[in-house]
């Protein structure tokens, strides 16, 4: 199994330092036009039809993705070693192959771990049977982790 | 990297529905070179007003499909309630999901990253037998269908007729 709970990347731990710290050089409380979109920032969700650099989210919505991060990385992964019945990740509609790094959702439903952490920031939910992944994580882990 | 990603699902989608045609709609590019664009041909579902039609629409798929939905537009003349005047078709399915934190009961009708070609066009397919009123992207299609069931059928019939000869 591999072990998911890497510590936070130079990314994440910019969103966790607070509102004051303006990313390259912006003033973060003036709301002029966006900035031209660049490939390489990234770019946040705080709420489904909301996109933004990070720079320009609130001190709220940024504990929000902070906290949805910790919840991301606090389930289980591996990697795929042919074992499991699970062949298919629905979401990219490939096979898995040996060493793919896969999600276990608490439901039980598995994913390609980058297709599924993406979308799991925006809806906390197992797109295949739409259960609640945070509602299921609280009782199925708490305590046994 | 998203990119790649979007561009490849959408090719083993088209290959898939190349390889097995689903019954009531066809599926293709509009331009061979971009994955991005798609045009449909749906048949008018059996025993609906629709019956006999054939209506042309697109689909654009943003980079980041599926974690986004595409936009779906008809381009023949289509009178329904979820249909708009410039047909944009509005169905919830093909809306991002809401805050979950307060709306998950209602996650199942919202877009989520399976949908395919397939899944979204069934819906659409279901959509024209079946109108949702409750939030009309077309109002007076949607008091028609209420209120004058006859106009309402008269102009679905023009439609038809007109999709016919297209
Ligand atoms: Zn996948
Ligand atoms: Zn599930």
């Amino acid at each position: 199994m591999g072990n998911c709970l890497k510590s936070p990347t130079a990314d994440d731990i910019s969103l966790l330092r607070g509102g004051d710290s303006p990313v390259d050089g912006q003033d973060p409380t003036l709301l002029g036009p966006p900035p031209p979109y660049q490939e390489s920032a990234p770019v946040y969700h705080p709420a489904p039809n909301i996109s933004r650099p990070a720079h320009l989210l609130t001190e709220e919505e940024q504990i929000k993705i902070a906290q949805r991060i910790g919840l991301i990385q606090h389930l289980p992964c591996g990697e795929y070693d042919g074992s499991k019945k699970a062949r298919e990740c629905v979401i990219c509609m490939g096979e898995f192959s040996i060493g793919d790094k896969l999600r276990y959702l608490p439901c039980m439903h598995i994913y390609h771990k980058d297709c599924i952490d993406d979308w799991l920031m925006r809806s906390f939910t197992c797109p295949s049977c739409m259960e609640p992944v945070d509602a299921a994580l609280l009782t199925t882990f708490d305590g046994s982790n | 990297m998203a990119q790649e990603r979007s561009a490849l699902l959408l090719h083993r989608q088209l290959g898939e529905l190349m390889k097995n045609p689903v019954e009531g709609f066809s599926a293709g590019l509009i331009d061979d070179d971009d994955i991005y664009k798609w045009e449909v041909l749906i048949i008018g579902p059996p025993d609906t007003l629709f019956e006999g039609g054939f209506f042309k629409a697109h689909l654009y798929f943003p980079k980041d499909y599926p974690l986004k939905p595409p936009k779906m537009k008809f381009i023949s003349d289509v009178w329904h309630p979820n249909i708009d005047k410039n047909g944009d078709v509005c169905i919830s399915i093909l809306h991002e999901p809401g805050d979950d934190k307060y709306g998950y009961e209602k996650a199942n009708e919202r877009w989520l990253p399976i949908h395919t070609v397939e899944t979204i066009l069934l819906s659409v397919i279901s959509m024209l037998a079946d109108p949702n009123d409750e939030s009309p992207a077309n109002v007076d299609a949607a008091k028609d269908w209420r209120e004058n069931p006859a106009e309402f059928k008269k102009k679905v019939a023009r439609c038809v007729r007109k999709s016919q000869e297209e």
